[in-house]
């Protein structure tokens, strides 16, 4: 019947094997069933690379280039967090870093690249910001006593703050305002007392004092 | 795209320009254009830094933005610009051959910052090449300013297209993109500048310098509130220029190895003729008379006319036909053929790899391949006189790499297989696009070598650097031989071997990244002189 072949059970093809050039009846190569190897062997070395002076110029341009556009103002690093051991030299080598900024010609760049910024806001804020951060100088007790006061004042403006937040459609001004927000209250908490707990009026230091003499032995 | 090009790029960018402009550009690379805040949004990235990297990468040349009908606008990043960046220091070095310092340093300028304006370049290039000399010499402006002409003039620079003058007194609002034009004309035009200073050193050691400088300085401040007198005019490196010198030297080496010294002058000096005349994709140049050439050869070779009439035609008659003849007025009109150059140097690299890769009897069966283009076994067999079973392990070895493809003839309708020849054939373009995403596969795999090489080192790198500081300063103040020993022995002989082996891996990938790249050029070229262009 039709079909069959040669013989039953063997590989028959259709076309004349002779035709690729296998002779009949000879063991065909093996099948691969798998991906190719990661590294496959190769049987010849490679040539080895060319050198010379040219070759060298340009390995030295290649590696200056490389060493140049790491220091540019254009290469933006993300910053790390913790780059592993804090360098006492990273707080100089910022300073200089900063001096080392770049604006590009606004003219030539589509009107929505550049950074908008709310000058009357920004204002209001950043002096709020320094009268909460109290600076180094001062005395710590002093420190939380000006807090104290601040904190009340402070936390009605926050609401404000809020309020006006929900008006604003910026994305940065709001970035900006959550930034501060967050700083004062990260100052205000610089005293183990969290202002919010105590009403307007309290001396919480006497009370606590009163609190603490009875409970020592 | 391939895969192995957006892998490149994203190299590339991550290296030169740090990981959040990276990430933007790869994005930008792989989706095509797109407007700001689909970016935002499919990058994860805020706002802020998209619009910072997008800047750099604009600064750059790697960027460019369109106004669509619907007013928003859209970011692209072509692929092939990025891929640019692997041969910046092939681009310095050539300005150094033919400019000296002066050319290398404003070239490697440009490229650093992407664009400049005249006077910056010339400023920043002045106070480096002062750094370099003697004390007490500074570089004069009005010198790199004339090599900066030289370099305009001869197309290696160009302006950047420029941004409309915007009017005060316009009614309607500026539009939300500035269309940038380019005026053809005005490309490669010097604007007429009256630069006058010196270099400046970041410090003098002479009470004579200092007074001078702070002078120079407050007027220098005083400068820097006006706006410069070429405001708005940028300038670029020409990639297109810089690419067309590289096809040059190319062809002339082949015309030298071929032939002698002498040919590949003429070859040359006609290249050099039409430098200007011929676009860079043009299929051969302009037709030189022989007369013409014999008058543009250097000054230093005598040849008489007859002889360059031999060589002409011996250039003419050669198989290769990088030169042909078109017409016999003027004692001959010759032209070269730019893309049959280029497809013989692609060939002939694609014949180079084959034997490196497989041997020299593959080699020779690739070559009676491109020869007599389509064969069948047995003729290959018969005509490559190596035997039948090396012959058909050695085909389909190629076949299996993608070197050599089987092309199917049928005698009868029903294509059957054993009514059908089958003939071996080499495709010229498809193989060198094979080998040209390999070479790009390659140069990525260097690069992650590299990075990782430098990474399992980094503590060691850290430290010597370390040390190295602490040496200079030391012999700055002034330190006795003995300590500056002690500080020496902090790295110890173990870990100096290491530093020296991790210095030779990593100078041996990038010298191996650069000399992939001349392979990737002969190919890139090939393939784009077969792109039809409209």
């Amino acid at each position: 019947m039709a079909g069959s072949g040669k013989g039953r059970g063997r590989a028959a093809f259709t076309f004349n094997i002779e035709a690729i050039g296998f002779a009949k009846g000879e063991t065909l190569p093996e099948v691969a069933f798998k991906p190719r190897p990661l590294f496959p062997p190769t049987d010849f070395k490679p040539v080895p690379l060319k050198m010379g002076e040219e070759e060298d110029y340009m390995l030295a341009l290649k590696q200056e280039f490389r060493g140049s556009m790491k220091k540019m103002p254009y290469f933006m690093r993300n910053e790390d967090e913790n780059q592993g051991i804090e360098k006492y030299s990273k707080k100089y080598l910022q300073m200089k870093k900063e001096s080392m900024e770049w604006t590009p010609d606004w003219r030539r760049l589509p009107r929505e690249m550049k950074p908008r910024k709310k000058t009357k806001k920004a204002g209001e804020k950043t002096k709020k910001a320094k009268v909460a951060t109290p600076t180094s100088h001062v005395d710590v007790l002093k420190k939380i006593e000006e807090l104290e006061k601040k904190g009340d004042e402070e936390k009605s403006d926050e609401e404000k703050e809020k309020e006006k937040d929900k008006e604003d459609e910026e994305e940065e001004a709001a970035a900006a305002n959550e930034q501060e927000e967050y700083d004062e209250e990260e100052h205000e908490e610089e005293n183990d007392y969290i202002a919010s707990y105590f009403e307007d009026g309290d001396d919480f230091g006497a009370g606590s004092d009163d609190n603490m003499d009875e409970a020592t032995y | 795209m391939t895969q192995a090009e957006i892998k490149l790029c994203s190299l590339l960018l991550q290296e030169h320009f740090g990981e959040i402009v990276e990430k933007i550009g790869t994005h930008l690379i792989k989706t095509g254009s797109q407007p700001l805040r689909v970016i935002a949004n499919d990058t994860g990235m805020s706002l802020d830094q998209v619009k910072k990297a997008l800047c750099v990468l604009i600064q750059h040349n790697l960027v460019t933005y369109q106004l669509q009908k619907r007013g928003f606008v859209e970011y692209e990043a072509p692929c092939s610009r990025v891929l640019r960046i692997l041969r910046y220091p092939r681009y310095i070095y050539t300005a150094k051959t033919l400019y000296s310092d002066m050319g290398e340093l404003i070239v490697e300028e440009l490229l650093l910052n992407g664009k400049m304006t005249m006077s910056a370049a010339v400023r920043k290039v002045a106070d480096r090449l002062t750094e370099t000399m003697e004390d007490g010499k500074t570089m004069d402006y009005g010198e790199v300013s004339n090599t900066f002409v030289r370099l305009a003039d001869t197309h290696f620079i160009q302006r950047c297209p420029m941004a409309p003058e915007t009017t005060e007194t316009s009614d309607a609002p500026p539009p939300p993109a500035p269309t940038l034009a380019v005026n053809e004309k005005d490309m490669y035009v010097v604007p007429n500048l009256n630069l006058i200073g010196k270099g400046k050193r970041s410090r003098s050691f002479d009470d004579e310098d200092n007074g001078e400088h702070k002078a120079k300085r407050q007027k220098q401040d005083a400068d820097s509130k006006e706006p410069p007198p070429d405001d708005g005019i940028y300038w670029q490196a020409n990639i297109d220029r810089f690419h067309q010198h590289f096809r040059d030297q190319a062809i002339v080496s082949a015309v030298a190895n071929r032939m002698d010294q002498t040919s590949s002058e003429i070859v040359r000096t006609m290249l050099r003729m039409s430098e200007i005349t011929t676009s860079s994709n043009a299929p051969y140049t302009q037709p030189l008379s022989s007369n013409e050439i014999f008058r543009s050869l250097p000054t230093g070779y005598n040849i008489v006319k007859q002889i360059l009439d031999q060589y002409l035609t011996l250039l003419a008659d050669d198989p290769l036909e990088f030169v042909g003849k078109s017409g016999d007025s003027g004692g001959g009109m010759y032209v070269i053929n730019l893309h049959k150059a280029l497809a013989t140097l692609a060939t002939a690299t694609l014949e180079s790899i084959v034997q490196e890769r497989f041997g020299s009897r593959c080699a020779r069966i690739f070559r009676l391949l491109l020869r007599k283009k389509h064969l069948e076994q047995k003729q290959v067999e018969d005509f490559a006189m190596i035997p039948a079973k090396e012959a058909k392990d050695m085909l389909y070895k190629m076949l299996s790499e993608n070197f050599v493809s089987l092309q199917e003839i049928p005698k009868t309708p029903d294509h059957a297989p054993s009514r059908t020849f089958y003939l071996y054939t080499v495709n010229t373009l498809s193989s060198a696009r094979m080998l040209l995403h390999r070479c790009y596969k390659s140069v990525a795999n260097l690069i992650e070598r590299r990075q990782y090489e430098t990474k399992e080192n980094k503590r060691l790198l850290e430290k010597s650097q370390r040390v190295e500081a602490i040496l200079a300063s030391m012999q700055a103040t002034g330190a006795e031989e003995v300590q500056l020993q002690e500080i020496e022995e902090m790295i110890t002989a173990p870990e100096r071997q290491q530093l020296e082996n991790l210095k030779r891996n990593v100078n041996k990938i990038d010298a191996s990244e650069n000399q992939v790249d001349e392979t990737i050029f002969v190919l890139e070229s090939y393939i784009e002189s077969t792109v039809k262009k409209l």
